[in-house]
């Protein structure tokens, strides 16, 4: 039997939850004798290819037109999508702008934070647009697992993906489901 | 007695139970979220509903009464499916993200999403931004992380009987609100924090012990104590890390207090900011220099065996084993604050009196000042229908409900009308003057009375032999036990020698000629005996800094070697 495809990226995250995949440490090695990742946003190949793997991993909130282009194409990609971590199976800390306009988040953030220095709010054309609230990947796309945590810790994404090696549903719950 | 089941268990309830106490008594866990011990059920969040036979809908265990035959299932896959559709709902409004709330791992909501398997949400959310209540010193109030069970206003009422907390709005837009909808810190409250500590999430929030600690994750240590801010004696839990208190709870088990506690008991206490005093001092050379505890007792000794008289002034904070070896050390003793005067008649009365009074007489006596918890009591007692007479006292926080209020000389007034009522209480405190005491004098056998020292200690003192000297003719030498309270003695009797025992370096021990270190309130382990006479122990809840001996050790090692012991 060949090796199990997956593929994973991050959407408006902060990194922590592939960090978090990187805890698994040595258990890594041992996995990667079972699957091979087609694809990561730390590695030159960042779109799942276009054959479709077995299993998605996606990060962070859906936050702008960029994001819900990388949700899309992963679902399309996928036969088991999995929502990793706060951000993308709650929406989590990248909804805080949705308790404001977007105006008000923006000018936040590009001119008025204490450590910029004649800012202006980003206009290029060539930037996506930012949806006018961040989501939760399930608002977006059909996710078929919900694993929260801020980050879910390296025993957690283990006891997934374990699971689903071993052909089943993976439960998240008891010691696994943790919202920080 | 009346027969049920619970999940096919058989059970014999007293009738009047609710379905959760009954559960409840069999060990049966049922999930709650509105419902707290301490006070009234309404039934208000469903995370308690259990299927009932016979019942069309599920029904809230909390507010359900139990009936002969009755069968109930608390976790039937009905239940569960409704307890997580609730769970869905109470994560649907508002801002319930655990990673930046210093109450995640704490929060009652949090464990019941946890138990529940939630592990995404199925309702978009609409976002709406709550204000936060930053007006209040010592907590926050977070409208966004509410959701809505009032346990806070049913404490705030219920218990402390202040009537602060209500709702404003309806539906969605329901709102907790103090008064008519003022800034908390600007409205009657009174800053006991007994809404903080009933509160299940982080609506409210300590700001002092924000993010410094997990009670689920064994962060902090839980010790119980007794408060000694006054004389009351509340019980309370003193939650602390690698040597230092994070914040001070409730103890909703002790007596008197049962779950009440004041803004000194649960806050002030720890304002303190002088620097700790670990190591004794000397005055050598009109300068004070550390030395060791030897040289230090040595020089306490000389002093005192140089002196024709001597006397010694204590704080009211001490514990019962302290002022024993006072009163072996030195024969003129006292503590500070005004002497309470000795009613010689009548029940020594109990904080509990107050629940079944009538009517209650506040002589000479600003409860809500000096001893909060009993003005809370007071309260209490006007909710269930006490009428409160007031002679010379009362203050502020108490003039609005009284039926009579009196000065001292017309205080015979109201022990006219005080002498219909069947259970009358009697509070009095350091105020009462002659005329009053006189005029109370005709409830004798009739009222139980109840003294409000100034000492918070002052029943243990006097037990244990403390006179109450009251320090105004001069001395050679004096002895001032300090130990660690927050207020400076008004007026010291003048000594040519002068020792001090503290636990912080204050202008007192400033002009010291040997300054003793002493624990602090939490370092210590005693007795301490309240207003109405109950000694209650309690076991330090972290060791004093390294060199620092118990309280009573520099008085007994004193005591000793003047040939006292």
């Amino acid at each position: 039997m060949g090796k199990v495809l997956v593929a994973t990226d991050w959407l408006a995250a902060c990194a922590g939850c592939h960090m978090s995949l990187l805890d698994l440490d040595e258990r890594l090695v041992g996995l990667l004798e079972k699957i091979q990742i087609t694809s990561s946003p730390i590695t030159d190949l960042k779109h799942p290819p276009k054959e479709g793997v077995t299993v998605g991993i996606l990060t962070g909130a859906v936050n702008n037109t960029s994001n819900e282009e990388v949700a899309r194409q992963m679902r399309e990609r996928c036969q088991v999508l999995i929502a990793l971590g706060d951000c993308a199976v709650f929406g989590g800390i990248v909804t805080m702008r949705n308790f404001c306009s977007m105006r008000e988040a923006l000018h936040r953030a590009y001119v008025e934070c204490e450590t910029v220095v004649d800012g202006k709010v980003p206009a290029s054309p060539e930037l996506s647009r930012l949806l006018p609230t961040a989501l939760a990947v399930n608002q977006v796309v059909k996710v078929d697992v919900h694993l929260p945590g801020c980050p879910p810790s390296a025993d957690a994404i283990y006891h997934v993906l374990s699971e689903l090696l071993a052909g089943r549903v993976p439960e998240v719950k008891g010691e696994y489901l943790k919202y920080d | 007695m009346v027969h049920i089941t619970i999940n096919g268990r058989e059970l014999t309830v007293e009738p009047g139970m609710t379905v959760l106490q009954a559960a409840k008594q069999a060990g049966i866990d049922i999930p709650t979220l509105c419902h707290h011990p301490a006070i009234s059920d309404i039934g208000a969040c469903r995370m308690c509903l259990v299927e009932v036979a016979k019942q069309r809908a599920l029904q809230p265990a909390c507010t359900f009464p139990v009936t002969e035959g009755m069968e109930v299932q608390t976790e039937s896959p009905k239940v569960v499916a409704a307890r997580k559709f609730v769970l869905q709902l109470l994560f649907s409004e508002r801002n319930h993200y655990c990673m930046y709330c210093q109450m995640s791992g704490d929060c009652e909501l949090q464990a019941l999403a946890y138990r529940y398997g939630l592990d995404h949400w199925i309702y978009d959310r609409p976002f709406e931004p709550m204000p936060v209540d930053g007006s209040r010193r010592y907590f926050l109030l977070d409208h966004n992380r509410c959701v809505l069970c009032r346990r806070c206003i049913r404490a705030c009422g219920e218990i402390v009987a202040n009537h602060t907390l209500g709702t404003r709005q309806r539906g969605s837009k329901t709102m907790i609100s103090a008064d008519l909808d003022a800034p908390f810190g600007q409205s009657t409250c009174v800053s006991c924090g007994t809404c903080l500590e009933v509160c299940p999430t982080g609506a409210l929030i300590d700001r002092k012990s924000a993010y410094r600690g997990r009670v689920s994750r064994g962060d902090v240590q839980l010790s119980r104590n007794v408060c000694v801010g006054c004389a009351v004696g509340c019980g309370v839990v003193v939650v602390h890390r690698a040597g230092h208190i994070v914040r001070i709870e409730s103890d909703w088990d002790a007596e008197p207090s049962r779950g009440l506690l004041c803004v000194t008991g649960r806050f002030e206490q720890l304002d303190e900011v002088r620097p700790r005093l670990t190591r004794p001092l000397v005055r050598r050379n009109g300068a004070l220099v550390e030395t060791d505890w030897d040289t230090a007792m040595e020089a306490a000794v000389a002093g005192f065996r140089k002196a024709t008289t001597s006397g010694a002034m204590a704080t009211g904070r001490a514990m019962n084993e302290t002022y024993g070896a006072l009163a072996r050390a030195f024969t003129l003793a006292g503590t500070w604050g005004k002497a309470l005067p000795v009613l010689g008649y009548g029940k020594p009365g109990t904080l509990a009196d107050l629940e079944g009074a009538d009517a209650i007489v506040v002589a000479g006596a600003d409860p809500a000042e000096t001893h909060r918890v009993v003005a809370y009591r007071i309260r209490r007692a006007l909710d269930h229908g006490a009428r409160l007479f007031l002679v010379d006292g009362g203050g502020e926080y108490l003039q609005p409900f009284a039926t009579l209020s009196v000065p001292s000389a017309e205080a015979a007034k109201v022990v006219e009308v005080v002498a219909d009522a069947s259970s009358p209480v009697v509070i009095y405190g350091t105020g009462l003057d002659e005329s009053a005491l006189k005029a109370l004098k005709a409830l004798d056998g009739k009222a139980v009375f109840m003294g409000l020292p100034e000492a918070a200690n002052a029943r243990g003192a006097e037990a244990e032999g403390v006179k109450s000297w009251n320090g105004t003719a001069a001395v050679d030498a004096l002895y001032v036990l300090a130990g660690d309270d927050p207020a400076e003695p008004q007026e010291l009797p003048q000594a040519g020698f002068l020792v001090v025992q503290s636990a912080y370096r204050s202008a007192l021990t400033d002009r010291a000629d040997v300054v003793l270190p002493s624990p602090a309130w939490a370092e210590r382990s005693g007795h301490v005996t309240n207003l109405e006479g109950r000694t209650c122990a309690f076991e330090a809840a972290f060791p004093a800094p390294e060199g620092v001996p118990a309280e009573w050790q520099p008085l007994a090692t004193l005591a000793e070697r003047l040939g006292k012991a």
